[in-house]
């Protein structure tokens, strides 16, 4: 299981994602082939770090691992590349994870693997105001 | 190319239900023999097994050839077909384009899926398989969190209230009172949606499809495979199609397009010769009360930001001119995963060969059932008719 993350370490702890070097195009999660363009060259790219939440929800009936964090909010963040990343928000106020709320990146513990007790980072977002 | 008949010759299914005392291959052979009963002197030639999660929810592979040997078919060929929640409606895909296309007579589809014996948690975790591991499942979403960012998306995009999109699942309960093999036979009313637990706001309880047991089966068979079945009451597949959409929903243009469903649908329809005005009822897949609202807009049937409207409004009941989930749907007559595609094309059937009993829709000519693999990742869609 930790390898399987581990593998893609830095698209979790530096949101790298795809970027087309036909067109441009950038993506996250990354892609194998640019949508626009349909060219099989896209490289590793960094994602800007900050977006506005296009949709969210409060999960209260979580997955094993996630027991602890739980109820937690999970937002669809849309970059200011377009690329929209599915993450968790932390350390903002209930009231403040709402449509249209501008946030940031940031680097947390995303859950300690059953098997071997190494522990995963990955990005998730805080409100800013 | 030159295509044949192709028919339902007969179906089988259990209760959804918690059947502790039965394992997946206990479900499995119970659901076939019923339907194998019922098409005497007929020997399918490849059994198909619609299954989601046999691993992780009974450490179990190779359904294919465990489902045929315990029925006596060795010497078959027999496979597991796997999309997630539509495994069900894709192993009838793949056999019905198989009878099709002339290269087998007849063929056997078992849907079977067992999820009661798992905790809750564990139930979630193997649901949310059928997303990405690696952006997905890594962050905690589970397939209701998804479905939860949707609806709120939906609601806020197409101004829909909780009531609207509570209508689906109160229709669904009303439908499966009369339903025996519905896992919940009580009628529900649109406050006690709105009152129900919350999982992935704002999706509640009763928003989400139940975790069930079943196992549902068909035998098909072409025109020369239904002539050794000797058998007077059968419905035909007229189309069938299959499609994937982009991966991720969040990957998507636009998350309220299910295009997956709109594709397969139209594709099913053509391959029938049929208009949407004629189809007369509708098995959908409703995991999730948006999801059914979607499926609907997809199919043309209600105009985009309309589906949940529609049905607050009336155009879906039993009584209606389009009924949908003539025995319940997912949310209540269940959605055993993988066994939820069988059981829409067995209803489709009863509704088809005048069998469906308290709930049979008057008339019935054509029935058209929609069977989802992820948030509209994969979609099956199939259009029967009466026999002639």
């Amino acid at each position: 299981m930790a390898i399987q993350y581990w593998r893609i370490r830095d698209r979790y702890y530096r949101l790298v994602g795809s970027r087309c070097a036909k067109c441009g195009s950038e993506y996250f999660p990354p892609v194998y082939r640019c949508r626009k363009c349909g060219s099989e060259d896209v490289r590793d790219a960094e994602m800007p770090k900050t977006g506005r939440i296009l949709t969210y929800t409060v999960l209260h009936e979580p997955m094993p691992g996630f027991e602890a964090q739980a109820p937690f909010p999970l937002a669809l963040v849309k970059l200011e590349n377009n690329a929209t990343v599915l993450t968790q928000i932390v350390d903002s106020p209930e009231d403040s994870v709402k449509t249209g709320a501008k946030v940031r990146a940031t680097l947390r513990r995303v859950r300690v693997d059953g098997d071997s007790g190494q522990i995963v980072y990955g990005y998730k977002f805080v409100v800013v105001s | 190319m030159s295509r044949r008949s192709a028919y339902v010759v007969s179906e089988g299914f259990t209760r959804v239900s918690e059947h502790w005392e039965k394992s997946i291959l206990d479900l499995a052979v119970e659901a076939a023999r019923k339907a194998l009963r019922g098409a005497p002197g007929l020997a399918p030639q490849q059994v198909f097994v619609g299954n989601m999660f046999s691993s992780s929810g009974a450490s179990q592979e190779h359904m294919g050839a465990l489902v045929a040997s315990a029925l006596g078919l060795e010497g078959v060929p027999a496979f597991k077909v796997e999309s997630a929640c539509s495994s069900g409606g894709s192993a009838f895909n793949v056999a019905y384009s198989l009878v099709r296309s002339g290269a087998i007579d007849s063929a056997l589809v078992v849907g079977v899926e067992k999820m009661r014996d798992l905790e809750p948690e564990a139930v979630s975790q193997a649901l949310a398989m059928a997303e990405s591991a690696e952006y997905t499942q890594f962050v905690g979403a589970t397939f209701a969190a998804l479905n939860g960012l949707l609806a709120r998306y939906y609601m806020e995009r197409m101004d829909v209230s909780r009531d609207e999109l509570s209508a689906l699942p109160v229709i669904d309960h009303a439908n499966a009172v009369t339903a025996e093999h519905a896992q919940f036979r009580r009628a529900i009313t649109a406050e006690i949606v709105a009152r129900s637990g919350m999982v992935a706001d704002p999706l509640r309880l009763f928003d989400c499809a139940p975790v069930g047991d079943g196992a549902a089966a068909v035998v098909l068979a072409s025109d020369s495979g239904a002539a050794h079945a000797k058998k007077a009451k059968m419905a035909e597949v007229l189309g069938g199609r299959v499609s994937t959409a982009r991966f991720s929903v969040y990957e998507r243009e636009d998350m309220l397009d299910f295009a997956a469903t709109r594709t397969a649908f139209r594709e099913a329809m053509k391959q029938a010769g049929l208009s949407s005005p004629k189809v007369s009822f509708v098995e959908l897949h409703d995991a999730f009360s948006v999801v059914g609202a979607l499926s609907l807009e997809a199919m043309g049937f209600s105009k985009k930001g309309m589906g949940a409207k529609d049905a607050k409004a009336g155009k879906y009941g039993m009584k209606s001119g389009l009924p949908v989930n003539t025995f319940g749907g997912l949310k209540a007559r269940g959605h055993p995963v993988g066994a939820t595609g069988v059981y829409q094309i067995a209803e489709a059937c009863l509704q088809l060969t005048d069998q469906a009993g308290q709930n049979q829709v008057e008339g019935a000519e054509y029935g058209v059932t929609q069977n989802v693999g992820g948030v509209d990742t994969t979609s099956a869609v199939h259009v029967l008719g009466r026999a002639e």
